[in-house]
């Protein structure tokens, strides 16, 4: 019990914890004064919590599938917050002055709604321990341990993009959170196959063999990048689909101030 | 040679232009995917109790897409999970779940249950 309470807290910690640590190195380097990341992950718990009432009550929508556009909806949204901070980021320092609170605002609601996300799937485990009165102290201390070294993961990857200088540490983040992106569309994509709403395919190829997803590795990059060891083309398309869309919006919104700089 | 810069307002056209290619590149993409059903897949009965699947192994034909309905009959929530068939899905106490599964190849996937993985585990064998 203790060690399968270390395992599914980690999983659900370490995607916040690596969002939460990109997007603090971030502001960083920006300059910018920290988002209220506090207030955030306050909002994210209680997201979490409102996310796991709501499921009860959405669950049997569209004939059972509810739970799949649930979260869906949620890992879009994170795609959508996602897009925008890179819009934001790519105006350019001179744009800075304007950009700011809205970047800081994108900020906090990313790592809300990503807390909102993983915080229910916790809470979920936790009440499927009701009447296990006996799990439940293993549970509790599996899950400090689990959150501790997801956290702490976190916070090595922040200090570690310190190491960068500011150029690489803020393109390495905008590359990063682009595959982030990019991870949550292909989960949401996943989700709508499960749900009947997209049609199932045979996989494009198989990886298994080389890097299963049952493998630490394996779970760390589908936790962080969306990574699935048999995706099907629909998947890999919608991936490579919301990579171009975030390059295209990042690629655009620099131009855009440039444009902006130049006109008289 | 004189060189003339774009105005702001041209900026704010390719910008939505931009943006509208997005839309489609996005669109199209899902929708070369998508067709239509004809007729409803086969469903398959699964339960689980005490945190054991029964039956603990199924069988489906290959290249059918069917409907895995799955019973939970504990008073416990359990999350449906397996990563050969790229299935996750939360199942409420005392309460039902569908998820749709295929067209598989022939083979043997594993799934179990995320929150009692030691017990929950099963196998879908497709021939």
């Amino acid at each position: 019990m203790l060690i399968d309470s270390v395992i599914i807290v980690l999983r659900e910690t370490l995607e916040a914890a690596f969002l939460l640590s990109l997007l603090l190195a971030m502001t960083h380097f920006l300059g910018m004064t920290a988002p209220r990341f506090r207030a955030a992950v306050l909002l994210g718990l209680g997201g979490a919590l409102l996310f796991d009432v709501t499921l009860h009550a959405v669950f049997d929508w569209f004939g059972g599938i509810g739970y799949e556009l649930a979260n869906a909806i949620v890992q879009l949204l994170i795609y959508c917050a996602i897009l925008a901070i890179l819009g934001l980021l790519m105006r350019g320092r001179r744009a800075r002055h304007r950009t700011q609170t809205p970047l800081r605002w994108l900020m906090a609601a990313t790592v809300a709604l990503a807390i909102t996300r993983e915080g229910a799937e916790i809470l979920q485990y936790f009440s499927s321990l009701t009447g296990q009165t006996g799990a439940i102290s293993d549970a509790i201390t599996g899950a400090v341990i689990g959150a501790g070294v997801g956290f702490s993961a976190g916070t090595l990857f922040y200090y570690l993009q310190l190491t960068l200088g500011p150029t690489r540490a803020l393109r390495t983040a905008a590359i990063l959170l682009t595959l982030v992106g990019g991870g949550m569309c292909a989960q949401a994509t996943l989700l709508l196959i499960q749900a009947d709403w997209l049609p199932a395919q045979a996989p494009l190829w198989n990886s298994s063999g080389w890097l299963p997803e049952s493998s630490p590795l394996g779970q760390l990059l589908y936790a962080l990048i969306g990574y699935e060891a048999t995706p099907s083309p629909l998947v890999v398309g919608i991936w490579l689909a919301s990579i171009a869309i975030a390059l295209l919006v990042a690629l655009a919104c620099r131009r855009h101030a440039a444009v902006n700089t130049t006109a008289p | 040679m004189a060189t003339t810069t774009p105005s702001p307002r041209g900026a704010n056209r390719s910008l939505a232009r931009t943006c509208r290619r997005g839309a489609i590149l996005l669109l199209l993409s899902t929708s070369a995917a998508m067709h239509a059903e004809t007729s409803a897949p086969p469903t398959v009965e699964l339960r689980l109790q005490n945190h054991l699947f029964e039956p603990s192994e199924i069988h489906i034909p290959a290249h059918t897409k069917v409907r895995l309905l799955i019973h939970n009959l504990d008073s416990t929530l359990e999350e449906f999970e397996s990563w050969d068939l790229n299935r996750k899905k939360i199942i409420f106490g005392n309460h039902s779940a569908t998820v749709f599964i295929g067209p598989l190849a022939p083979g043997t996937y594993r799934f179990f249950g995320e929150f009692n993985p030691k017990t929950a585990l099963g196998r879908l064998v497709v021939q």
